[in-house]
């Protein structure tokens, strides 16, 4: 065993200019419109067709070191919010750029990274005010409108950029009645030194309209209490006020309220559609179906508990995707209860169990003789003998199957739902008798069973007892699945279901069987996104608001440290002892430049990727002239804000001036969001301070003297 | 056919030092470590360039882990690091860099061997004697009613590492934890003999830094299936508890070589399962409450014991045995056959809990010594890189309490000790030589190299070009921009010390630390409000440096004395 150790950094950073080349390849995820990409594999000539971060680090040959850390950052961001990847992907490669351009700027590595990541933090504090919150819950009773009335409308990206298009949103004007509105009114001052302090009122002018009265709020609170679907309210009125007296305030909790001149106006759309639009960055298709999940889940749940707590969550666990490649798109569906498809040759049991309540029992594993639990060994060395030859090894499985066929009658099971695979004498004798067994059920989907029907999950057919039956399943043929397709597959589609589950599958279809992955994962993320959104109760105002308020943050920050020299820099290292303590201020406009360049970057690629502008170089000037004059008006947030309303109101505001038409907003949500530039710093960051690569096992033969150049043994 | 091949003779090699290869190996090695010390450190990539996973770090148990030396030399090097890091945790890098430096130096002064190991084992003892009297002016006494020195001493373990990859926050709230892990061990009512109990870390990779969390008691890791199963808590304030290391799948593990023959009508499978559930009978008769159980258990006994409102817990794995046998006070069952009853342990409650996307059982013992860690990071590298830390940080704490000193940090103990023993060496070498044969030149020599040594590893806490500076009034460590207007005003420039004891307010007369000085006499015996006053602290586990100090030049001399490398070349 030899040791190799190779020095990665000597004058250009070898780990860096890996990381930027890497991300490079995910350039064209960022935004809502993604172009595929194909993998070919040379070897095989097998292709992948990919468009997101996730599935193109997958079928890239990542052997290097660098290369397997960006896989892990991506796929565990992946793991725990399945949303986020291509921003974290994209901001790897333009913060490594930026840390590189720190090294030829001969900035000390320890400096560059405090700096950095002193800057994103406070960039992350930062954005706080760009909070919206989510101010519980959907009221479905009253809910006219549907996610398809949203489908055709056209949600861009960047808020100075907002391309309104037909959307037969209705308005509304907030009444007394409303509690958005009080919600609203209680304001106060915060004294962050970014704002423009002569923005603000102080608090103690926060208006004493009587709608502030904390009363109807209390009531209408009650009122709702009983129902466990309320309805969602964004209260994010400061998007439909034209005026320009308007005052932005942030609230302690960091929520921005906007208090005018006049009583609080605010203007309400059906807010669940209006998230779910605002989350679903352009991919409406698969939030249209998301929409109908969460409505059916609601529903469910409302059915099964009488009072509601907490706020409603989109479960996860009980969504079930079903993938359907060949069938034209219009195919996908969702549907309350289980679907699945099963041998044409059952059609008959189907036939006879339909419209009538089923006994059901849940199996662990595989339902087959040779089957045992988990951990448990099977001794190799037994051999049974018998006198008679009438038992032949094929009997062991015939005696087995009337066993369990004994079970099943015994009980009155007519549907077994397993967790692995089923022998197939045991279906077809089943069959006969009229019983439905399905194999390979997904384990979400039998916990769904396990919970709605009162069934124990047990792991052989002997453990049954009377106590583990489930009860109250019904099984039905699936209409909409068309009738050729199965017959040519030989399989037709069943519905399970039962009284309260809150299973919903949805059935997903492609007439590109390529493209079958790529729809499934986007079905998912925008589940997840709007699952993030109802749990944080909070999401951020998107489209790049964000991102750009961060850009024009550290613009900020980076000019003031310029005018104000060390005075309480030192902070900003980890080690203040340090010589480089003192030098901080030096070189921290430098490094937050850099950092803040890659904001910029983000902000063009996404621009240029939604066609917005056709090249990158015309889409940084637009941001350039933005940032200038986010910077000079003093208030980055309040810029925005301002632009925000004004867009609206120059589009819309018909001269009605308390009339405002809201156009469809895009949203981003939370701590995923933060999270990927977390994470995307931090892997740069880590990169940047690696300095060698220790390489165990290798002998010399093994490096090629092409490649030994740098190497040394150990 | 077996093939004989003719012996080959033995490779001799006489003075191994004096090879250029060796002198090349042993200088990559010491660029290596060195390259990794302190805050700044640089990091390394260790994998195994076929795929394998990467691992970032800069930390000595890591590093040497998997770095394959082949070099006897560098072999006894490292394996003596190993050791001491085995035993100590903390001041890994220190003892390897250390110990390169004096064999470097040594080699350089070109004194006979025996009397430079003589001379090295005098300057030892003086810096041990030292470090352990009253009058040292680099060590602290810590005061365990207040928490203020403890947690500088977490903080400064935790910033050590960079590649933990936290920010500031981040670095309060993990300090925070791992003191509150800590204390959660110290038993309660301490009579003449102290023992403490165990933080077990639980993994929750994945979830950001700031969920993080101390929870008393046990975590057990469930599926989300079996959560479902856990019955509704009955009244009572104490459960009974069985803790089985046998398995209990019901499979026959043990039928030995050969075959085994059954007459048909025989199942192997029943009997075991008969027994299983016999011995279910027993548990439930003994009221046993919960069952847990290292390996499975069979889905039938489960069933079984559920029916009867006992919850089984299986899987549990090796890890959780011995802290789980603590907390409850169970012996573990080994066997089928009947179980005594004074193998039973009791709990105080239990319940279940979901962090990030994991379940978990949470057992709460009646004694309260043991405690999990719940430790999340963003990612493998740096959740490893985070665990290992967070297991040397509470190791340092547990020998903080068997020994209550921490040494100043930050590189001022070395420039302290070298600044002593200099001013010893020249001031009174005959206490030192005590009459044994040595020179008082020889003496200067060694104590010059002795003490370049230990100011070189000081030095290696800089990695971005800085230079040093020490100070004559208390001998510390400090840092500044390298091509500074030599001494002009040194106080602008500088902050404060390494250790961040002492400002540059004061005017204490600050010189290279490379440059030729003359000795002065550091000032000894530490101000007891200087403790108390300052509550950014860099500090360093006292008993790991100590014995890191003494495993260096111990090494060192062995290595130095090596005269023939024998290897056997078959």
């Amino acid at each position: 065993m030899v040791m190799a150790c190779r020095v990665i950094n000597k004058r250009r950073h070898m780990g860096l200019q890996q990381l930027s080349s890497f991300a490079e390849t995910g350039r064209t995820f960022l935004g809502p419109v993604k172009s595929s990409k194909f993998i070919r594999d040379e070897e095989c000539h097998e292709s992948v067709l990919i468009s997101s971060a996730v599935r193109l680090l997958e079928n890239l040959d990542l052997t290097n070191a660098v290369g397997q850390l960006l896989n892990e950052a991506v796929q565990a961001q992946n793991n725990t919010y399945r949303t986020g990847t291509s921003t974290l992907l994209f901001l790897v490669g333009a913060w490594s750029r930026a840390a590189e351009e720190c090294l030829h700027l001969g900035v000390p590595i320890s400096l560059v990274v405090s700096v950095m990541s002193e800057g994103l933090n406070s960039c992350i504090e930062e954005v706080v005010s760009l909070h919206v919150p989510i101010r519980n819950v959907f009221d479905l009773t009253d809910n006219t409108k549907t996610f398809s009335g949203l489908e055709t409308s056209n949600v861009s990206l960047f808020p100075f950029l907002q391309i309104p298009s037909g959307t037969g949103l209705r308005q509304e004007e907030h009444d007394l009645k409303d509690v958005t509105s009080q919600s609203l009114a209680v304001c106060s001052l915060s004294g962050r030194p970014v704002k423009s302090p002569k923005l603000f009122r102080p608090q103690a002018k926060v208006e004493t309209d009587k709608n502030t009265s904390q009363t109807p709020q209390v009531l209408k609170n009650s009122l709702l209490a009983d129902t466990r679907c309320r309805k969602s309210v964004l209260t994010h009125s400061r998007h439909f006020s034209s005026r320009d007296d308007n005052h932005w305030i942030s609230k302690p909790d960091g929520f921005l309220e906007q208090r005018g001149a006049a009583a609080p106006k605010t203007y309400r759309c059906d807010e669940l559609v209006e998230l779910e639009v605002g989350l679903s960055h352009g991919d409406h298709s698969s939030m249209k179906l998301v929409d109908e999940a969460v409505r059916l889940q609601c529903q469910s749940s409302g059915m099964q508990h009488g009072s509601s707590s907490g706020p409603f969550l989109l479960d996860i666990s009980r969504l079930f995707t079903w993938c359907l490649p060949g069938l034209p798109e219009t195919f996908s569906c969702v549907c309350p209860g289980y679907i699945t498809v099963v041998s044409i040759t059952s059609t008959a049991v189907i036939k006879e169990l339909q419209h009538q309540p089923t006994r059901v029992v849940l199996i662990e594993g595989d339902l087959t003789e040779n089957y045992r639990h988990l951990g448990f060994n099977q001794s190799t060395n037994i051999v049974t003998v018998s006198e008679s030859t009438k038992f032949q090894q094929e009997s062991l499985e015939e005696l087995w199957t009337s066993h369990v066929l004994q079970v099943l009658i015994r009980f009155n099971v007519n549907l077994v739902l397993a967790q692995g695979s089923v022998s197939e004498r045991l279906i077809e004798k089943c069959t006969q008798s009229k019983r439905l067994v399905i194999g390979s059920v997904n384990s979400n989907v039998m916990q769904a069973f396990a919970e709605a029907s009162g069934a124990v999950p047990v792991a052989y057919v002997t453990q049954v007892k009377e106590n583990c039956v489930g009860s109250g399943v019904y099984v039905t043929f699936w209409r909409n699945f068309p009738f050729d397709a199965a017959v040519q597959i030989q399989r037709i589609a069943i519905m399970l279901k039962t009284e309260g589950m809150n299973l919903v599958t949805v059935v997903l279809t492609s007439p590109i069987p390529a493209q079958m992955q790529a729809k499934e994962d986007r079905f998912w993320t925008c589940a997840y996104r709007l699952h993030c959104a109802l749990k944080e109760q909070k999401v951020f105002l998107g489209g790049g608001t964000v991102e750009f308020l961060c850009l024009s943050h550290l613009q900020i920050l980076a000019e003031r440290s310029l005018h104000k020299g060390n005075q309480g820099c030192s902070e900003w290292l980890r080690n203040t002892s340090s010589w480089l303590a003192s030098s901080v201020a030096l070189y921290r406009p430098t490094v937050l430049k850099c950092l803040a360049n890659g904001w910029h970057r983000y902000l063009s690629t996404l621009l240029c990727n939604t066609a917005s502008y056709s090249s990158e170089c015309e889409a940084s000037t637009f941001i350039q002239q933005h940032l200038q004059n986010a910077v000079d008006s003093g208030s980055p947030l309040s810029y925005i804000l301002n632009e925000y309303s004004k867009l609206n109101s120059g589009i819309f505001n018909s001269g009605i001036s308390d009339k405002l038409e809201e156009i469809p907003r895009v949203y981003d949500i939370v701590t995923p969001k933060i999270e990927a530039w977390r994470r995307a710093l931090d892997l740069v960051l880590l990169v940047l301070q690696t300095d060698s690569e220790i390489i165990s096992g290798l002998g010399h033969t093994q490096i090629n003297s092409q490649e030994s150049e740098g190497f040394l043994f150990l | 056919m077996s093939r004989l091949e003719a012996k080959r003779p033995s490779l001799c090699k006489s003075e191994p030092l004096t090879s250029e290869r060796v002198k090349a190996t042993l200088s990559v090695l010491k660029g290596v470590v060195t390259s990794c010390y302190g805050p700044a450190g640089r990091l390394k990539q260790l994998h195994n360039g076929r795929g394998g996973s990467v691992c970032t770090t800069s930390q000595s148990a890591a590093l040497l882990a998997s770095l394959p030396v082949t070099q006897p030399i560098l072999k006894i090097l490292t394996t003596s690091v190993q050791n001491h890091v085995s035993c100590f945790s903390d001041c890994g890098l220190f003892t390897a860099i250390l110990c390169c430096n004096l064999v470097e130096n040594v080699q350089g002064v070109g004194l006979t061997t025996t009397t430079a190991i003589k001379l090295n084992k005098h300057l030892l003892s003086l810096c041990t004697e030292y470090l352990k009297s009253e009058i040292c002016g680099c060590r602290i006494p810590i005061d365990f009613g207040s928490t203020q020195l403890l947690l500088c001493l977490v903080r400064s373990l935790l910033t050590s590492k960079p590649a933990c990859m936290l920010n500031r926050e981040e670095v309060e709230h993990i300090s925070t934890l791992i003191l509150r892990a800590f204390l959660l061990t110290v038993p309660e009512n301490a009579k003449d003999r102290i023992i403490l109990g165990k933080s077990i870390i639980v993994p929750l990779k994945g979830q950001r830094v700031i969920d993080s969390t101390v929870l008393p008691g046990v975590l057990i890791e469930i599926p989300e299936v079996q959560m479902m199963k856990i019955l509704p808590i009955k009244k009572s304030d104490s459960f009974k508890v069985a803790l089985f290391c046998a398995s209990l799948s019901g499979d026959l593990s043990e039928t030995g070589e050969g075959t085994v023959v059954l007459s048909h009508g025989v199942s192997l499978e029943n009997a075991v399962l008969d027994q299983l559930l016999n011995l279910g009978r027993q548990l439930v008769s003994d009221h046993v409450d919960l069952v847990m159980c290292q390996k499975v258990i069979h889905p039938s006994l489960k069933q079984f014991l559920r029916t009867h409102g006992v919850i089984a817990m299986d899987r549990v794995g090796v890890a959780l045995m011995e802290p789980l046998s603590k907390v409850t006070g169970t012996q573990p069952i080994g066997s089928l056959n009947s179980v005594s009853p004074s193998s039973y342990g009791s709990v105080k409650d239990w319940c279940t809990a979901k962090f990030g996307f994991k379940h978990f059982f949470h057992l709460i013992p009646n004694e309260t010594t043991v405690c999990s860690l719940l430790l999340c990071n963003r990612n493998d590298t740096a959740w490893d890189e985070l665990k290992l830390t967070c297991q040397t940080a509470l190791h340092a704490l547990q020998l903080t309490i068997k020994e209550p000193y921490v040494l100043l940090g930050g590189g001022c103990t070395e420039t302290h000790l070298a600044a002593y023993i200099r001013h010893k060496t020249r001031d009174e070498p005959e206490s030192i030589l005590k009459g044994d044969g040595c020179t008082q030149t020889e003496l200067q020599l060694m104590s010059e190299a002795f003490c370049s040594a230990l100011e070189t590893l000081a030095g290696s806490l800089e990695h971005d070009g800085g230079e040093i500076l020490t100070d004559r009034k208390y001998g510390h460590f400090w840092s500044v921009q390298a091509d500074s207007p030599s001494a002009v005003n040194w106080p602008d420039l500088l902050s404060r010390c390494g250790c961040g004891l002492y400002s540059s307010q004061e005017e204490l007369g600050w010189c290279f630390l490379r440059g030729a000085h003359h000795p002065f006499m550091p000032q000894t015996c530490l101000p007891r409000e200087a403790s108390g006053s300052a509550n950014d602290l860099t500090l360093d586990c006292f008993t790991a440096k100590l014995s890191g100090l003494q495993v260096a030049v111990e090494t060192a001399n062995l290595i130095l004395d090596l005269s023939y490398v024998i290897e056997d070349r078959n």
